[in-house]
């Protein structure tokens, strides 16, 4: 009940949750797939969304157990006061963790394409100023700006459409070229490119209507889906399958031979624009952290706490060189944790409400 | 944000200053007629406007005295209504010089303290020998402009009355659009020494009892000497006092007034102010005009698209051109590049002071415009806007490309419809300037998402500004970009929370039918 002064609509729900899976992942993911998969990746595409659809779902499940808290309400009810501490000690450090992942790697990305000259602590600096102002409110707030963001950038997509004048839809057959195995190797990849879905954890009592929760998470990874499958559909039929995997970000360099009368080299303008698409990854993942603190120290107001991560991110990018290998590497030390958190942890909290709810209904 | 919350909570805490310390016991007038007068003049001391008309009530013999500022009140009602009958008429069968009296509002009062306040207001107070009351009658009268057409905002097809400084007028001017008993009032006080009077209009059966109870709320916590304006008022009773756009709506006309009424807005009508507040206020309401209604739907959809663009252009076309100059010269293609840099050849600055310089001496044009009086501001703007542009040009300090830039940017700020608005965005482009030239277009990212994260979060009476764009509305579109026929917008807004939703049935005849 206590989360009922600011809540979610269904729509600032669904784009909360796409705007957490779709990030800059987006920039790299057809050269990964390329490289696992060929031009097969977008099947991989399919299977990561089944298994993170299917995980989304268990997600909702576990919270209709608790419909008015978040997970660490529902693990403190479940488990005792200690367990729920740990459980958001655990659910702050992971959130903390990706959301600096990201949030340096969009430096990182405007650095290297936009701005080379700019010192990346600067950058950082100035990316934090409106983090924390939308960060320091309340999860209503969040949400409009997920909703704001999605209409503002989702035009950009259709740049994806002119390259296709050049295509060589050939380059996609046969289809399961290699058999299914380095598809299969690349679901992997994909998987992870549909993470952030565990913010459901965290949105599910402030959305108002929650018997859509579970239709309003499948529309959010079939909205991330549809924009991974024509990002990268385009980018194998446009690059070779071979060319594709010397571009770092084939994303970008796609949008280099969009050209207009008026405006050349595109990817500068969209990359720009692109921030605000990394931002609604980032800012509810700080949210996320702020939110667990905030439970960890019993606090009301949060809004320190999203000054002192900040901080700590620009002392961190401050007296450590920043790399994208040192970000990559900080990136697959997270991923095994996020398949705990995001595939194992719900999995087993549904067995376990499961069999909690059935010996109880025995018990009495 | 916790600076804000401080300095809110210090706002709303009652402060002490107030007369209610020291106020003087409560002092009752005598019966003597002649002390009465003297506690008259004592009170009103050097006030050579004060009148003090001595005579005999013929009715009933009996030494009276009419007490009146000269300036406040109208002679003529004074002469004709109440000094003659009672000089000259003796009624025998009528006992009660009340009733011989033809003026319509009379109060019988016996304390001090409000027989001052109704002098002040322009009221005269009539003392009577051997009575221990007096009587205060309603002939209020000052000097007054007549009803006019609006100078700010002005009218097409709407109705070409303004508000005028009197506020019986507005409420009048509103009423004669709504003509329902629901349309309910509230009157409220404010100010210790300027007694404003603030009349706050809605209908009872629409308006959310909240946003009501909010404003009211807000207009009891002010504690001040006085408020001369209604811009100041509003800056007393906004949500964030820091941000740069306005979050009530000033409008000087009264058909305006009504259709948000009608919306399930609050009107407050302050006393000596041609500007009335409405509220809650919108980031929407900024961009539409009376006269959107009075054009056809097409027509005023595209101008209204027009605002929009204007808006956009506004903020972001300098930032934009610095920019690209700066930091991204690689985007624009080769063709044009050779112009803008033919342009740019003989100008020395870098492109940020370039436009400084430009937009500052735009709004100086425009602000000597303003205060000039007309026959003079024509000139300001021929000598600024064509010799300088042109000179400037010539002499190599600004480039042909940062004229044009200036200009479109002057005009698109222009086109919005509200003042505040529009001066809002002038304000914006600077900062945005300043980050395009640091940051290039990053910087016009980030200096945009500072924007949007705090429109996101402003808030007007307690109710969304950015509503139906963030929190995205998507009924309440109808009357946005796009302004739907009218008889297709059957629901009222849901950013004013009203009530009553359902404002007309959606039953409109076909063309053909016969």
């Amino acid at each position: 009940m206590k989360y009922t002064h600011n809540q979610i609509t269904f729509m600032q729900y669904i784009f909360l949750i796409h705007g957490v899976q779709l990030g800059v992942g987006l920039l790299t993911l057809p050269r990964e797939l390329a490289e696992k998969a060929g031009t097969d990746g977008w099947i991989s595409l399919i299977i990561g969304w089944l298994f993170s659809t299917l995980a989304s779902l268990i997600i909702i499940q576990v919270m209709k157990n608790y419909p008015n808290g978040t997970i660490i309400d529902l693990v403190t009810h479940y488990f005792g006061k200690w367990i729920g501490k740990i459980a958001a000690f655990i659910f702050a450090l992971y959130f903390a963790f990706l959301g600096s992942i990201v949030f340096i790697r969009e430096g990182l990305f405007i650095q290297f394409w936009v701005l080379p000259q700019t010192d990346l602590f600067i950058l950082l600096f100035l990316l934090s100023i409106p983090s924390y102002m939308i960060v320091r409110n309340n999860i209503t707030i969040l949400g409009r700006y997920a909703e704001l963001v999605f209409f503002m950038t989702t035009w950009m997509l259709f740049f994806y459409f002119s390259p296709l004048k050049e295509a060589h839809w050939l380059h996609l057959l046969p289809i399961i070229k290699e058999g299914w195995k380095p598809i299969l190797t690349a679901a992997k990849t994909t998987i992870f490119s549909f993470l952030g879905f565990e913010i459901a954890f965290f949105l599910y009592p402030f959305l108002q209507n929650k018997q859509k929760a579970s239709l309003g998470i499948v529309i959010a990874n079939t909205l991330t889906l549809a924009v991974y499958i024509i990002v990268t559909i385009v980018a194998f039929a446009f690059y070779s399958p071979d060319e594709i995997t010397q571009y770092k970000e084939p994303t970008i360099n796609l949008l280099k031979i969009v050209e207009f009368r008026f405006l050349e080299r595109l990817e500068i303008v969209f990359l720009s624009l692109y921030v605000f698409v990394i931002s609604t990854t980032v800012l509810p993942l700080f949210f996320a952290t702020v939110f667990c603190t905030t439970h960890l120290f019993g606090n009301q107001d949060h809004s320190k706490y999203v000054v002192w991560l900040l901080l700590l991110n620009l002392v961190y990018v401050f007296f450590l060189p920043q790399s994208f290998g040192r970000n990559t590497q900080l990136q697959k030390g997270v991923e095994p944790i996020s398949l705990i958190i995001g595939y194992a942890f719900p999995l087993c909290l549904w067995g376990y409400l499961w069999l909690y709810s059935r010996i109880k209904k025995g018990g009495s | 944000m916790l600076f804000f919350q401080k300095y809110h909570n210090k706002k709303k805490q009652p402060s002490s200053f107030q007369i209610q310390d020291n106020e003087p016991p409560i002092k009752l007038i005598s019966p003597v007629l002649l002390e009465n007068i003297a506690e008259i003049q004592n009170i009103f001391s050097e006030t050579p406007d004060l009148v003090v008309k001595n005579f005999v009530i013929k009715q009933t013999n009996s030494p009276a005295a009419l007490v009146y500022l000269s300036g406040l009140t109208d002679t003529k009602t004074i002469n004709n209504h109440i000094l003659s009958p009672l000089l000259f008429e003796a009624d025998k069968e009528e006992k009660d010089f009340e009733v011989r009296v033809s003026v319509g509002d009379v109060k019988e009062k016996n304390m001090w303290q409000e027989i001052e306040n109704a002098i002040l207001q322009g009221n005269s107070v009539l003392f009577i020998d051997k009575e221990n009351k007096a009587s205060i009658f309603d002939t209020q009268g000052w000097p007054q402009r007549g009803i006019e057409d609006t100078t700010i905002e002005s009218s097409l097809r709407g109705e070409h009355l303004g508000f005028t400084e009197t506020g019986s007028t507005n409420i009048a001017l509103i009423r004669r659009h709504i003509q329902n008993r629901e349309l309910k009032m509230k009157e409220i006080t404010v100010g210790a020494r300027g007694n404003l009077k603030l009349t706050i209009m809605y209908l009872a059966d629409v308006a959310k009892p909240e946003v009501l109870k909010e404003l009211l709320d807000r207009l009891n916590k002010i504690d001040v000497d006085s408020i001369l304006n209604s811009a100041s008022l509003a800056e007393y009773i906004e949500d964030n006092p820091y941000s740069p756009f306005p979050q009530l709506f000033l409008t000087e006309r009264p058909d305006f007034a009504a259709a948000e009424i009608l919306q399930g807005r609050i009107v407050t009508i302050v006393d000596r102010s041609p500007n009335v507040l409405i509220g809650p206020a919108t980031f929407e309401i900024f961009f539409k005009s009376m006269d959107d209604y009075g054009a056809r739907w097409l027509v005023a959809s595209f101008i209204r698209l027009m605002r929009y663009f204007g808006f956009i252009v506004a903020v972001f076309l300098p930032a934009t051109y610095i920019a690209v100059i700066a930091f991204h010269f690689e985007i624009i293609p080769l063709k044009l590049l050779l112009s803008i840099g033919a342009s740019r050849e003989r100008v020395p600055f870098p492109p940020f002071i370039e436009a400084i310089v430009m937009e500052i001496t735009l709004e100086m044009l425009r602000e000597a415009g303003i205060r000039l009086p007309a026959k003079i501001g024509q000139t300001v703007g021929i000598v600024g806007g064509i010799v300088i542009g042109q000179a400037a040009v010539e002499a190599g300090i600004v480039s042909n490309i940062m004229v044009i830039v200036v200009a479109l940017t002057a005009i698109a700020s222009f086109i919005i419809p509200n003042y505040d608005m529009g001066a809002a965005i002038r304000m914006l482009r600077f900062p945005m300037m300043f980050a395009a030239s640091l940051f290039g277009f990053i910087g016009i990212a980030v200096g945009l998402m500072t924007l949007m994260a705090h429109f996101i979060a402003l808030e007007s009476l307690g109710t969304p500004y950015g509503s139906p764009i963030a929190p995205l509305r998507f009924p309440d579109w109808k009357d946005l970009f796009i302004r739907f026929p009218e008889w297709s917008i059957v629901k009222r807004p849901e950013s004013t929370r009203a009530i009553q939703r359902l404002k007309a049935k959606s039953n409109r005849s076909e063309g053909d039918e016969h």
